[in-house]
């Protein structure tokens, strides 16, 4: 009798604890027919068994919800985790992101010369959401690291200060410092994402990176990988421009600049096969206001491409910059100087360069290398009656090699093979590298 | 002595009887997928988004009401945050051979849900634009039906 009620706990509690590591469904279960043979002759050996085959059963679930579980998984790549979002409206909440920025120092060494070095840009952005449609974006810099008055030395920017209107996806407003929509370094100029030590000439003396000044316009995203900027911003200053920077020096920066005529620019972008962004720009403007009854247009239109497959990187970019009335504005220039600045009428630049990432994929650093391409005029057609300068018909191969430690982060190395079609004035070649991050 | 432990016996065994039916029922209610689920189960769809300064691609998502969409996000080059406005989706892409980050998103009411890059990512961060479209249930199967014709 005591033998028989110790075996009746015994089995109740073999229930409970089977019950609590498993689905209640194992009590369902029909019992084995050979436990069946052994609890006509020994009940508590039956159990026993029984018990043994559910636990059995029991692992062979749990291994089979592993296996669906990992088989729910992408086998390609670690996915770092897991996150799902319902369409549950959730409150926002004004918040200030942590400031950002980017850094580069060079080394520069011009054949025949000094070598240099120099912390050439010292940049922060900040960004601030006043509401989720309401947000400001800012970005100082700071070139050369150190700005004295009346010397020429750095320059303390103020690139990007602009408060953006969200309306919807295709349409929404933007105004305030701006940078100009043009050519692909203006915009996507952080060091680690160009090869090469300095920027793509054609990107500084035809397309004059980093172009910035006030304005306002729209932007957003029609679909189908179709993208667009357009701006009302102040003008360039003819007085300004240059025979071998073209109308870099032209860029009014909003310092109290001249809006007696503005100008327009955009650009249309379209993301279509993976890989693959195709661009379009154009910047028009009167810019004669500092020479008065001088008229003088300046027009500017640029395509560009960028294709990524794998390692593989190629990009692209032809700009050409007409500048109407420059016969004049040269003209008007020696009047006030006394030297004629010798402004061309066109402009034209382009460049192609393909890079390749050679690290082994089982490298946690990266290791890129490149070579570019670059042909440059800033003396491309003279108004009448004056003469194109060889010195300023450039070309330029640039090869090289950028380590990336980290992917925010660039030890870069390149030669500059730079040559003109002046016989007399000649163009030195350059080593240098370069230590650029962001974060 | 020996008239009690029958009674503590049977006590046992009624606990634990108890504990047993206890457990099954709240082990059967947790199993039991809602009758709907069970019915017809959600579609789902896996798309591939690659972010990078300073766009994600492909920008634009479109899926029927009712899908149970998974989008794969990569990086091209540094962090990027990517956050479905409206929703509690806010995460942040690993950089570029770091990895990638799965999102699902229940596409359970029709309409335009926009995302966006999150995380500060350089100078043209604020275009880094994107959005889902939820096509209502009718209006897919009647693209299904002109695709059909």
């Amino acid at each position: 009798m005591i033998n028989r009620d110790a075996l009746v706990v015994k089995i109740c509690l073999g229930m409970v604890g089977l019950a609590l590591i498993g689905p209640p469904s194992v009590f369902a279960q029909p019992v084995q027919p050979a436990a069946a043979a052994a609890a006509a002759q020994d009940p508590a050996a039956a159990e026993r068994a029984r018990l043994r085959d559910d636990l059995d059963r029991l692992e062979a679930q749990l291994r089979a919800i592993k296996e669906r579980l990992q088989a729910l998984e992408p086998a390609s790549a670690p996915v770092a985790a897991a996150a799902s979002a319902a369409a549950a409206p959730v409150e926002f909440e004004s918040r200030t992101g942590p400031i950002s920025g980017y850094m580069d120092f060079h080394f520069n060494k011009p054949e025949k010369n000094d070598g240099v070095l120099d912390f050439h840009r010292f940049v922060l952005l900040f960004n601030h959401s006043f509401t989720d449609r309401l947000r400001f974006v800012g970005e100082l810099e700071l070139e050369h690291s150190l700005v004295e008055g009346l010397e020429e030395a750095g320059e303390l920017e103020l690139e990007q200060a602009y408060v953006d209107f969200l309306i919807n996806p295709k349409f929404n407003l933007r105004g305030g410092m701006l940078l100009m929509p043009v050519g692909l370094i203006n915009e996507r100029h952080e060091p680690p994402s160009f090869y090469g030590v300095e920027r793509p000439f054609v990107d500084t003396v035809i397309i004059p990176s980093t172009w910035f000044d006030l304005g306002a316009g729209a932007h957003g995203d029609l679909g189908k990988g179709l993208s667009y900027r357009a701006y009302v911003t102040a003008p360039l200053d003819a007085s300004q421009f240059t025979a071998d920077e073209g109308i870099r020096e032209g860029r009014q920066k909003g310092v109290q600049s001249n809006v007696r005529d503005v100008a327009v620019t955009g650009r249309l972008e379209h993301r279509g096969p993976p890989g693959l962004v195709l661009g379009a720009s154009f910047w028009r403007g009167k810019t004669g206001f500092a020479t008065p009854r001088i008229h003088s247009d300046v027009g500017l239109f640029e395509f560009d491409g960028r294709y990524t497959r794998g390692r593989f990187e190629a990009r692209g970019e032809f700009a050409k910059v007409f500048i109407d009335g420059a016969g004049e504005l040269n003209d008007a220039v020696m009047r006030t100087i006394g030297v004629s600045p010798n402004i061309a009428s066109q402009l034209r630049g382009f460049y192609l360069e393909g890079g390749y990432r050679i690290a082994p994929s089982t490298w946690t650093h990266d290791l890129g290398v490149f070579a570019r391409y670059e042909n440059f005029d800033t003396q491309y057609r003279m108004p009448a009656g004056y003469v194109p300068l060889a010195e300023f018909d450039r070309e330029a191969w640039v090869t090289g090699v950028n380590y990336y430690p980290d992917p925010d982060v660039a030890v870069k190395f390149d030669y500059v093979f730079l040559k003109n079609r002046s016989g007399v004035i000649r163009a030195p070649n350059s080593f240098n590298v370069g230590l650029g991050w962001w974060f | 002595m020996t008239s009690i432990r029958p009674f503590f016996a049977q006590l046992i065994a009624a606990v634990a009887v108890v504990a047993c039916v206890i457990v099954f029922a709240s082990a059967s209610a947790q199993d039991a997928p809602p009758k709907a689920a069970q019915d017809q189960e959600a579609p789902r769809k896996v798309v591939h988004v690659t972010a990078e300064r300073f766009a994600f691609s492909p920008s634009e998502i479109v899926v029927d009401e009712g899908t149970l969409l998974e989008i794969q996000l990569r990086s091209d080059d540094t962090n990027h945050g990517f956050r479905i406005k409206g929703t509690s989706t806010n995460v942040v892409i690993p950089k570029r051979g770091r990895g990638a980050m799965s999102v699902t998103f229940d596409a359970t009411t029709p309409g335009r849900y926009a995302f966006e890059c999150s995380k500060m990512c350089g100078a043209g961060h604020a275009m880094m634009k994107g959005s889902i479209v939820v096509k209502p249930r009718q209006a897919a199967a009647q693209a299904q039906k002109e695709g059909a014709r």
